[in-house]
């Protein structure tokens, strides 16, 4: 019993770390119709431009805020340099629906390669000051860690303040509209296109935080984030793929389920795994829990 | 496509194939070696061009897919002695197997959903080799399809012999599916590809055709891996990875998407862009850094740049339109 209460609290620590990913995926996707790959790409520079900051200031808890921002301005600059002109050109052509999906792969081998130039492809180290030991109650050692904890909490307060901006405030407004009805929006004024350029930077923020907080738990290298963008990306179908919520509970669902796969069938199923939940949700499911119905047409 | 009798495309093949190993005489090792991969990449592309840029799907786990071709071109030789052009057929057939299964799947995705499971495939699929005994984990398993015969001549090269065999292959494939696609199953896939309710009205039943389209190309993408395994002398996860998988979609936006012979185009840029980085990199004075990295960023920036100045490829067939 201990260790299934155990799994859990480990399956909700991944989890809080899909759900920002795949947060990262669902705010893109619902502003541009875009399933943006490269999100993986401005996750590792910005946890990369975390590390080198770590690396001058020595502080973790610094450098956290940098990887931030910026993910939020790497993502922003991705949107206005190609992603807007790109869709201006393809829209209306055969390719619509493909040349985005194109184009953001483009930009990980780009980010992935400049990394490379940069900091060498060797694994490297950014750690943060909390153990990775798990607690001690009592006489009995949990695998759930203060990193855990922290990874935890800071998901959790960062899903607070969007959740607050998107709810309460006009640019939350603004942001909801510009993807619901984009001609509309315009026509009462919201310039939909910097609106979109803003919801690029929070994903970009969202996706940022999530590589800086699960780097601590592994190393860093250009391409250390892939298994994190492919689970974002069935965290996000799970929840729906339009659903900001959705997305949320659908990292915590996966990092749970995740965390029972490895705990009771073992850790060589791992990168399978992702697929495997991904097909059986696209089978059973395909709408995603909190998805409207009809079909998954793009 | 000019319309031109499968005769007269057998005969034109036929032609360019004996120019090709008439040459494949003349240069060193090295080229021939590039000679076969270029080959290779042609054959993988077009796997990729048959299924988006004539069915309009996309896949960003093709990679996998040429693992299971070259898994299965090995494991035929290894556990049951198969003569190699059989290995290669049965490459074939394992991936027109796995396709089928991940098309059925694939025709009732569209566009962010397929493109994202056909991605996790790509991430998963390679692993599972660690986990079953048969497949030689991390280290993978030797492929070995034997120096050339003696009746074709004699100083015969290993590599210039690769050559021989790829160049044999990606000829056959290529006029395979000149022909098919001027059958009525290509206009079909140009019939769904430029619009699916259109298509449906017409009788064309979309979701068989997304169907084969998927498997035809799996059968390709499966050879194309079988021979890959041939080139490496072997099959091994690390050979599949990701990059390979974006590689390709790479190397068929470059070709154009809807361009079958582009396919080649593609595949030689995909194979000139780390020789020419190298010669760059040399003169930057050459750290491990640049000469890894060079290649993927001069690819991407052209796959950003293709995509931004031409969706569409950069050679639009116009009869489409």
């Amino acid at each position: 019993m201990a260790t299934f209460f155990n799994t859990i609290l480990v399956g909700i620590s991944s989890g809080s770390i899909y759900a920002l990913m795949s947060l990262s995926l669902v705010l893109v996707w619902r502003s541009t119709r875009v399933v943006n790959f490269a999100a993986a790409g401005q996750a590792v520079l910005s946890t990369y431009l975390g590390y080198e900051a770590m690396s001058r200031l020595h502080n973790y808890w610094l450098s956290l805020p940098i990887a931030v921002i910026a993910g939020a301005l790497i993502s922003a600059l991705v949107e206005s340099c190609v992603m807007r002109p790109l869709a201006k050109r393809s829209k209306g052509t055969a390719v619509e629906s493909i040349a985005p999906v194109i184009a953001t792969l483009g930009i990980l081998g780009l980010i992935r390669g400049v990394v490379g130039l940069i900091w060498g492809n060797t694994f490297l180290q950014y750690t943060s000051p909390l153990s990775s030991k798990g607690f001690t109650i009592g006489h009995t050692t949990i695998p759930f860690s203060p990193l855990n904890a922290a990874i935890v909490i800071g998901a959790a307060i960062v899903l607070a303040i969007f959740a607050a901006i998107f709810r309460f405030t006009r640019l939350g407004l603004a942001l909801r509209a510009a993807s619901f009805q984009p001609e509309i929006s315009r026509l009462s004024g919201i310039r939909v296109d910097r609106i979109r350029t803003i919801g690029w930077a929070f994903a970009g923020a969202a996706g940022a935080l999530a590589g800086a907080l699960v780097t601590p738990t592994a190393y860093l290298s250009p391409n250390s984030l892939d298994l994190l963008l492919v689970s974002g990306f069935v965290a996000a179908v799970i929840g729906g793929l339009e659903s900001l919520i959705g997305a949320v509970v659908g990292g915590l669902v996966l990092g749970v389920g995740f965390a029972f796969i490895l705990q009771y069938i073992g850790t060589q199923v791992t990168f399978s795994a992702a697929f495997i939940i991904l097909i059986i949700v696209l089978f059973i499911r395909p709408q995603g829990i909190f998805g409207r119905g009809g079909s998954r047409e793009a | 496509m000019k319309r031109k009798s499968p005769a007269a495309r057998f005969l034109i093949s036929l032609g360019i194939g004996a120019i090709l190993l008439f040459a494949s005489g003349h240069v060193d090792e090295l080229r021939a070696y590039q000679g076969a991969q270029v080959a290779i990449y042609a054959i993988a592309i077009a796997s990729i061009v048959l299924l988006t840029g004539f069915s309009g799907q996309i896949s960003l786990g093709h990679g996998a897919l040429l693992a299971v071709g070259g898994y299965a071109a090995v494991i035929a030789q290894i556990h049951w002695h198969l003569p190699y052009p059989l290995t290669f057929l049965i490459g074939g057939i394992a991936g027109a197997l796995a396709g089928y299964v991940l098309g059925i799947a694939a025709a009732r995705l569209r566009g962010p959903y397929l493109a994202g499971t056909t991605l996790a495939l790509a991430v998963g699929l390679p692993s599972l080799a660690n986990q079953f005994h048969i497949l030689g984990g991390e280290q993978g398993l030797p492929f070995d399809v034997g120096t050339a015969p003696t009746w074709i001549g004699k100083d015969f090269t290993q590599y210039r012999w690769f050559f021989w065999v790829a160049v044999t292959a990606a000829l056959a494939i290529f006029w395979l599916l000149r022909n098919l696609l001027s059958t009525r199953y290509g206009r079909r896939w140009r019939a769904v590809r430029a619009n699916p309710t259109a298509a449906a009205l017409a009788g064309i039943d979309i979701a068989k055709a997304k169907v084969l389209a998927f498997t035809l190309s799996s059968a390709v993408a499966g050879l194309s891996g079988a021979l890959f395994a041939m080139l490496l002398g072997l099959v091994a996860p690390l050979a599949f990875t990701l990059t390979l998988s974006f590689t390709l979609v790479t190397g068929a936006v470059l070709a154009g998407v809807s361009n079958l012979g582009g396919s080649i185009v593609g595949a030689l840029v995909l194979v000139a862009i780390p020789e020419l980085s190298n010669v760059v990199a040399t003169h930057l004075g050459g750290s491990d850094r640049v000469t890894a990295n060079l290649p993927g960023v001069v690819t991407s920036v052209l796959l950003i740049v293709t995509v931004l100045l031409a969706p569409n490829g950069p050679r639009i067939p116009r009869r489409h339109k």
